[in-house]
């Protein structure tokens, strides 16, 4: 198993009365080039679940093995490296660094990987051709268009080629066109090899993906493999 | 992350806020300006107190004798003085006079309508060699000149110059109070800085001319070249013991046969070089703590800064910066805002320092920071730039990279 976390818990305010279980004991295991939806309502846990999943948050209890590693016996630098080099994120408000290029944005990984500039340039400008905005990399992000933001971030997160995409309502912020170009992509990413963890509200987003993650209350509720719909 | 990276990323920075970066500077600015300036000036002060010094003989040996009884020591203490120059232990005896209300003309030129007037100074063959006196055109004042009682006169550059402008002063007569004296030569110019002229401003007679002039003085004073530093101190010893046998002890209030001093003149010297050296301190001192001022403004706007952008750490995290890689953008930030603070510092510290040199001073060569005050100066602020960076940085590092990303 690529990820596999069992019985895993996050509360906030613990014994108090504001306690508040985002995630309620959950087990869920994701093999090596599996396309999945986490799908649940605003509050219902599946972003915790993704921070959770992408290293960016810790569970208050219960174990998370990502590759077989147990991520509670990793300090603050291997987890690091874990975002860098196995997990792509993308976001729903993008977050790119405004005060550096589109280029910049997307060699920042690479730079905390060391790889040397010349090789970086390589990866950079390959990443921003695939997702069609190689001619924009010397523009800031305010310079640019909701769904061209987008497409610099996903140049970011697949610059590094990681194992793992994590997509957390990618197409939130985009029309509907625009939106599903990012939806195509990362099934394209999926049939490459790349395992896809896609995070949404919207069970017709959910559609793209093999299989169904339905998350309520910080509880898993529903895993069920589907009918693809290929776009 | 590389540091060559980190450092980029901090240039990058910086660049993007240049208008706040500059605000932040300007306290590093202006403290090591200032740090610079004051202390340069008051060590160009101090090099000028010295060279005023060595100018006017070194190891000198200042001694003066009086008895009460109104009997004159000058023969046996000069015979005594003469003793220990025989013994090696100095170079030079001279006695030390000077003349008062004089006048001395030449031709139309005269003394009393000049801005600044000659001292007329009395002394032995020996004067020059004391007093660090070198001949020029003529010759010195000679042992025959002094033991005859020749009129004559040695001149400084600058009253040859006052009196004679380009025409050569040897051979010349000039009159003082009346009684002329023959121009045997003139002295080398020693200090070409205006504001010290008057150590070249001299006329030296042989002392036995003073009876000619009618003066009479009541010499009592003499200056012992000492041989080096150490033997100043010997030369002091053996001057005080014989001058006790015959003016009795002049720290004994009940002694009333009279009165002596012998001083090494490097006691005077050390104890100047002691309160610049002090000056400094309290100076230096409170331009320091300016420096510091500007230290903790960095503090505040890399704190600023750090809240501003807790976004950008919560994405750098979020792909894969390492804490310690936070740390040092940071970290590096400061100290380069510092460092290039401490540069503009460095800058306008060097302008002043001249200005200071020109201005305060009068000095005619321009005067440089020194290289020890520059790096120090330049070194203090990046460091302060660490030390008020680490807070913020480490702050900054130190957030969960999900709460960081949640920031707008």
């Amino acid at each position: 198993m690529l990820i596999d976390i069992e019985n895993v818990y996050k509360i906030y305010n613990e014994g108090t009365e504001a306690e508040v279980r985002a995630l309620d004991g959950v087990n869920l295991a994701i093999d090596r080039g599996e396309f999945v939806a986490v799908v649940g309502q605003s509050g219902s846990g599946k972003s915790t679940l993704m921070n959770i999943l992408g290293c960016l948050d810790i569970p208050t209890r219960g174990t998370y093995r990502i590759d077989g590693q147990d991520v509670r016996e990793l300090d603050d630098a291997q987890l690091s490296h874990i975002r860098n080099k196995q997990v792509g994120f993308i976001f729903q408000g993008y977050n790119l660094i405004q005060s550096l290029t589109a280029y910049e944005n997307v060699e920042l990984p690479l730079i905390y990987q060391n790889v040397s500039a010349f090789k970086r340039r390589e990866l950079v400008m390959d990443a921003m051709a695939r997702v069609g905005v190689a001619e924009r990399y010397r523009h800031h992000p305010a310079e640019m268009s909701g769904g061209q933001q987008q497409r610099v971030a996903i140049a970011r997160a697949i610059a590094t080629h990681p194992p793992i995409i994590m997509a957390d309502e990618p197409t939130g912020a985009l029309d509907s066109h625009t939106g599903k170009e990012v939806l195509r992509f990362l099934q394209e990413l999926n049939k490459e090899g790349s395992t896809i963890i896609l995070i949404t509200h919207d069970n017709s987003i959910a559609a793209t993906a093999r299989r169904v993650v339905r998350i309520s209350d910080g509880r898993i509720i529903q895993d069920q493999e589907q009918e693809v719909d290929w776009l | 992350m590389k540091l060559g990276q980190a450092f980029k990323m901090a240039f990058k920075s910086i660049n993007n806020n240049k208008g706040r970066a500059f605000l932040t500077m300007l306290g590093i600015i202006i403290g090591v300006a200032s740090v610079m300036a004051i202390v340069s000036v008051l060590m160009g002060q101090n090099k000028m107190t010295m060279e005023l010094y060595e100018a006017q003989g070194t190891n000198k040996v200042t001694v003066s004798a009086t008895l009460y009884n109104g009997t004159s020591v000058f023969d046996d203490l000069y015979d005594y003085c003469l003793y220990l120059s025989s013994l090696g232990l100095a170079d030079g005896v001279t006695p030390n006079a000077n003349l008062w209300d004089v006048t001395i003309t030449y031709g139309t030129k005269n003394s009393a309508t000049m801005e600044q007037s000659p001292q007329v100074y009395l002394g032995s063959d020996q004067y020059s060699i004391v007093n660090n006196f070198q001949v020029d055109q003529g010759r010195d004042i000679s042992k025959i000149d002094v033991d005859e009682y020749h009129n004559v006169c040695v001149m400084g550059a600058v009253a040859a110059r006052n009196f004679f402008d380009l025409t050569n002063p040897v051979g010349q007569q000039i009159r003082i109070n009346g009684t002329p004296f023959t121009v045997i030569g003139t002295y080398v110019e020693k200090m070409a800085n205006s504001d010290n002229s008057y150590i070249d401003n001299v006329i030296v007679l042989p002392y036995t001319a003073a009876r000619t002039l009618g003066q009479d003085l009541y010499m009592s004073d003499f200056y012992v070249k000492a041989s080096s530093s150490s033997t100043a101190d010997e030369v002091v010893t053996r001057l005080t013991g014989f001058l006790t046998g015959i003016c009795g002890d002049p720290n004994d209030w009940n002694n009333n046969k009279g009165y002596f001093y012998a001083q090494n003149e490097q006691q005077y010297i050390n104890q100047s070089n002691q309160a610049a050296a002090a000056m400094s301190m309290v100076l230096g001192g409170i331009a320091a703590i300016s420096l510091i001022v500007g230290g903790i403004g960095i503090m505040n706007i890399m704190l600023v800064t750090v809240t501003e952008r807790t976004k950008e750490i919560g994405i750098r995290r979020a792909i894969g910066a390492e804490r310690k890689s936070i740390v040092a953008q940071f970290l590096i930030e400061a100290g380069m805002i510092c460092g290039i603070g401490g540069i503009i510092g460095v800058i306008f510290g060097t302008m002043l320092t001249l200005l200071g040199g020109k201005f305060i001073l009068h000095f005619t060569e321009p005067l440089w920071p020194t290289v020890t005050i520059t790096l120090g100066a330049l070194l203090f602020s990046v460091v302060l730039g660490i030390i008020f960076g680490m807070y913020p940085a480490i702050k900054a590092s130190g957030l969960q990279p999900v709460e960081a990303l949640r920031a707008e």
